[in-house]
């Protein structure tokens, strides 16, 4: 498809023609619409989201998109590796794993870019550092207060803050959302404030307390109470429990499937959701990995059976919305003793949405050859995660200056992987 | 009764004093307790509290826990039977849930759950409970990992506990001989490159005496499952989170260096008990070099020795476990006098925890940040120290524990090796803090579940709402309840019954900013 963009057909006639070949295929027409994804402003009341899933645990990135035209691949890892014919083929030389295979309908309409060798400036194989560092947004700096993401939206003069600019899923509030734009941490949209007691005794008390911490609180614990409050107000009247998904998409069970649901409804709501944060965990898989099946193929079929149905949910919404995946590091290149892989370096990630030029594997390939690994062990990293980070901020998020949301990098569109629509 | 001046020269009282070690070294005043601590001598308590005697109110406790009775042994058995039960339910959740091997092994874990909530409300020796949860989280196992689902409760108890004023070396070999830790962190699945269990070897000399396929086939079974080389995983949490921390100054190569060194350190199956083992077999026979130090070649298992005692006295270590103490004790941001009072006492003692604790006590700036309130308690601080301020108590009832995971902070579940943060920055969130108002105002209505509890002895009924707050205000807070947290609770509280009044006070009491310091 990326080759349409310079064929001279009209808009209209490739939409048509496009239709009709997915329609050949099998897929859901539903996703058509957003195969005519431009990069034009969000409409009126709408915001741009930017959606990023952290893989905690270091994925191995290599079974994410796995290189299975490079026989060397299969050389280092015997008993792990994802059989050629097993993986979902992108170009030939690449492949998504198996288990990604609700990701296919969005590679198809060129809304998906993988991207090859992503990773940190920093030397460190420790999962604290390492995502401590991508979610500060400064490698090698410990001292950051603050992480990127907020920097980004505090930083983002175009809209004025709403207590749901920024919000995350999960009991705590992670780094990367820390700082003094407001960001809400949340488990559950429907258990969101206070339960005690009948209708009449909760507002009364959530009225009290409301006072209590107003004037008492300071610091963290002041800001963090004073947007929970305002956010309890904004949810009785969007009804959380009242919530569908729509055009039959069926969210997997567990966590990550009901956050992005849930981010899918305040996207709905529209009242302001400009940042949203999930995790994902369980991806340390130092031992007994599998390949096309296994330990690691269930948290991939949850990943990508979530994706699937959060953009079949959105619909055209999903016009608005980039979802980034991310992770700490990728895993060593060849097997361990324990049929799995240890901590590395370079990983793969996943963009996801509109204005994404998505249909081609993006990120330069560094090789797998000995010599050409990282420290001997490692695939190297081609992209410093700051540049793809950054261009999503730039292209999709309308973030004009990028040195203060990562301090101390030399931010150049000449290095942006090149993964969205400029 | 003026005591102890505090650096800043603000005199303290000795109820100051009181409190300040109650809130610190141990989770908050139960009623009577401050007037208790201040008739006996605060140093006195201290002391008292660093060389603990038996524990009557928690023998007492411990006595009603069934997982008490049961060694690691029967929870290997019971183990075993429920991996058994759920593999014959395969797919089917429902029969799995029902199966009585499959309830009961969940019941005990609730309970072992429990258990550690339970202590740190009952026990008289409260130091002991403090630092037994500090050390189990900065040694953080994750129950849910596989054998560690039954290896768990005897690495608190065997391990863990009876070390938490020892030598932190004791303690740092206990955990790494522990079969708990050498699962989580997979040192069990260590070997050197190319070592052969005796089991193929046996294998492999029957194939070569009578050639057979099936020999040839079981062979190549046994090579499939054992593991063929080092796991770094242990070695490495070993650096950055146990000892040096990850500022301390090792490399790559002495992570896989250590790993080296421990491997051969493992364990026997579950269904023989799982405990520690030392495998000739898979041990790297080789001179290994570990931060510049060279350790001689084919020693076995005392190289291992060797390595724990070295790190467990790296100058690195003093201060990266002294500064974590100091976290725990005072707040975010320790004065750095009380870290390096610490570290000094670790020198002087050849690291007693004992000792570190006490040279922290006594250092000005433990007393002098004492007004501030300055550390936010964790889940677990928190919620122990409002059933404890409410004078309840607890037994084998989960709903303490429970309502401690639902803050964020599930017992023994953190995944990660890191434990859960010590930080405000970790706990401080807008739905977190919404759950600790939800769980005072239950505590408060006399509804969290398993809480036992009279507010009539704390703040007995009263017609008169000023008096009522005043109660509850000394109970909770010290006496120390701002003017607008009076008027607030005094607004809500007009006109209501005095039974309800009294638990609307009570609930805000906990629930409010103030109590959430310590």
């Amino acid at each position: 498809m990326d080759s349409l963009r310079f064929a001279p057909v009209s808009r209209r006639a490739f939409l048509r023609a496009g239709a009709l070949a997915l329609v050949s295929l099998g897929l859901d027409p539903l996703f058509l619409d957003r195969a005519a994804f431009a990069r034009e402003p969000a409409a009126p009341g709408r915001r741009r989201v930017l959606v990023c899933l952290f893989q905690r645990g270091a994925v191995d990135g290599l079974s994410m998109i796995v290189p299975h035209g490079d026989p060397l691949y299969y050389r280092e890892r015997p008993r792990i590796a994802i059989p050629a014919d097993q993986a979902l083929d992108l170009d030939g030389h690449f492949g998504l794993h198996p288990a990604l295979s609700g990701l296919l309908p969005m590679w198809r309409q060129g809304a998906l870019a993988p991207v090859l060798a992503v990773g940190s400036p920093d030397l460190t194989r420790s999962h604290f550092d390492a995502q401590d560092y991508m979610e500060s947004g400064t490698p090698g700096v410990k001292s950051t207060a603050d992480g990127w993401l907020n920097r980004c939206a505090q930083h983002a003069a175009e809209h004025k803050n709403t207590v749901f600019q920024s919000v995350a899923f999960g009991p705590q509030l992670p780094r990367i959302l820390a700082g003094s734009a407001p960001a809400l941490a949340i488990t559950d949209l429907r258990a969101f404030g206070i339960r005690a007691g009948g209708p009449g005794v909760r507002d009364k008390l959530t009225r009290a307390f409301e006072q209590l911490y107003n004037e008492s609180a300071t610091g963290i614990v002041a800001s963090s109470a004073a947007e929970g409050f305002q956010a309890v107000q904004t949810l009785q009247r969007i009804q959380p429990a009242e919530y569908r998904p729509e055009n039959g998409a069926e969210y997997p069970k567990g966590k990550l499937g009901s956050s992005l649901m849930q981010i899918a409804q305040l996207i709905k709501a529209d009242i302001g959701l400009e940042q949203a944060f999930a995790d994902a965990g369980g991806w340390d898989t130092h031992i007994a990995q599998g390949a096309g099946e296994g330990q690691l193929a269930t948290r991939l079929r949850e990943l990508g059976d979530s994706l699937e149905a959060f953009a079949l949910d959105l619909g055209d919404r999903m016009r608005d919305v980039v979802v980034l995946t991310m992770s700490e590091f990728g895993r060593t290149v060849a097997e361990n003793g324990s049929i799995g892989t240890d901590h590395g370096h370079a990983t793969a990630m996943f963009v996801m949405g509109g204005g994404v030029r998505g249909g081609r594997v993006a990120g330069q390939w560094p090789g797998l050859d000995p010599a050409q690994q990282f420290q001997g062990r490692d695939l190297a990293v081609t992209t410093d995660f700051r540049d793809l980070f950054g261009e999503i901020l730039v292209r999709h998020a309308g973030a004009s200056d990028l040195t203060a949301v990562f301090p101390g990098h030399d931010a150049s569109p000449d290095r942006f992987p090149g993964v969205m629509t400029a | 009764m003026r005591t102890m001046d505090s650096a800043a020269g603000t005199a303290l009282t000795s109820a100051d004093c009181a409190r300040i070690v109650l809130n610190r070294l141990a989770y908050g005043p139960r009623p009577g307790d401050v007037d208790r601590v201040v008739s006996m001598g605060v140093m006195r308590w201290v002391n008292q509290q660093l060389d603990p005697r038996r524990d009557r109110a928690r023998a007492t406790l411990e006595s009603q826990f069934r997982i008490q009775k049961l060694h690691r042994e029967d929870l290997a058995r019971r183990f075993v039977a429920e991996r058994e039960a759920r593999r014959q339910a395969k797919a089917d959740s429902m029969a799995a849930a029902n199966d009585p091997a499959v309830r009961e092994f969940r019941e005990l874990e609730g309970e072992f759950q429990q258990l550690a909530a339970a202590r740190a409300v009952m026990a008289d020796n409260q130091l002991e409970e403090v630092l037994s949860d500090f050390w189990i989280n900065h040694f953080n196992v994750f129950l849910g990992k596989g054998a560690d689902r039954f290896l768990l409760p005897s690495y608190v108890e065997e391990t863990i506990r009876p070390r938490v004023l020892g030598r932190f070396e004791d303690l740092l070999i206990a955990t790494a001989e522990s079969p708990a830790m050498m699962v989580y962190l997979d040192n069990t699945l260590s070997v050197a490159k190319g070592a052969i269990p005796p089991q193929l070897a046996r294998a492999e000399m029957r194939s070569l005496r009578w050639y057979s396929p099936r020999a040839d086939s079981a062979i190549a079974r046994i090579r499939a499952r054992i593991p063929s080389g080092i796991n770094e995983n242990y070695a490495r949490e070993l650096f950055e989170l146990h000892t040096l921390g990850v500022d301390g100054g090792y490399t790559q190569t002495d992570v896989q260096e250590a790993a080296r060194i421990l491997t051969g350190w493992g364990i026997d199956p579950p269904e023989r008990g799982a405990g520690f083992t030392f495998r000739d077999w898979a041990h790297d026979d080789g001179e290994k070099h570990v931060l510049g130090v060279r350790f001689r070649a084919g020693r076995g298992r005392g190289e291992g020795d060797e390595l724990l005692r070295m790190l467990a006295r790296h100058p690195a270590t003093m201060l990266h476990v002294t500064t974590q103490l100091c976290q725990r004790f005072i707040g975010d941001d320790p004065p750095a006098a009380t870290v390096e009072a610490g570290v000094l006492a670790w020198k002087h003692s050849h690291g007693s925890v004992r000792e570190v604790v006490r040279a922290i006590v006594v250092t000005p700036e433990f007393w002098a940040t004492a007004g501030a309130r300055a550390k936010f308690k964790t889940p677990l601080e928190f919620v122990v120290s409002s059933i404890r301020a409410v004078g309840g108590t607890v037994g084998t009832d989960p709903g303490p524990a429970h309502a401690i995971a639902r803050l964020g902070e599930p017992l023994y579940q953190q995944p990660v090796p890191t434990g859960y943060v010590e930080t405000s920055m970790g706990w401080a969130n807008s739905a977190a803090l919404f759950e600790r108002m939800n769980v005072a105002v239950q505590l408060a209505a006399g509804r969290l579940p398993g809480v036992d509890m009279d507010l009539e002895t704390l703040v007995p009924i009263s017609d008169d709402p000023d008096s009522m707050i005043d109660r509850v205000d000394r109970a909770l807070l010290s006496g120390e309840m701002s003017p607008h947290a009076r008027e607030v609770i005094r607004q809500q509280v007009e006109g209501l019954p005095p039974q309800q009044a009294r638990a609307l006070a009570v609930g805000l009491g906990l629930g409010g900013p103030d109590f959430q310091q310590q």
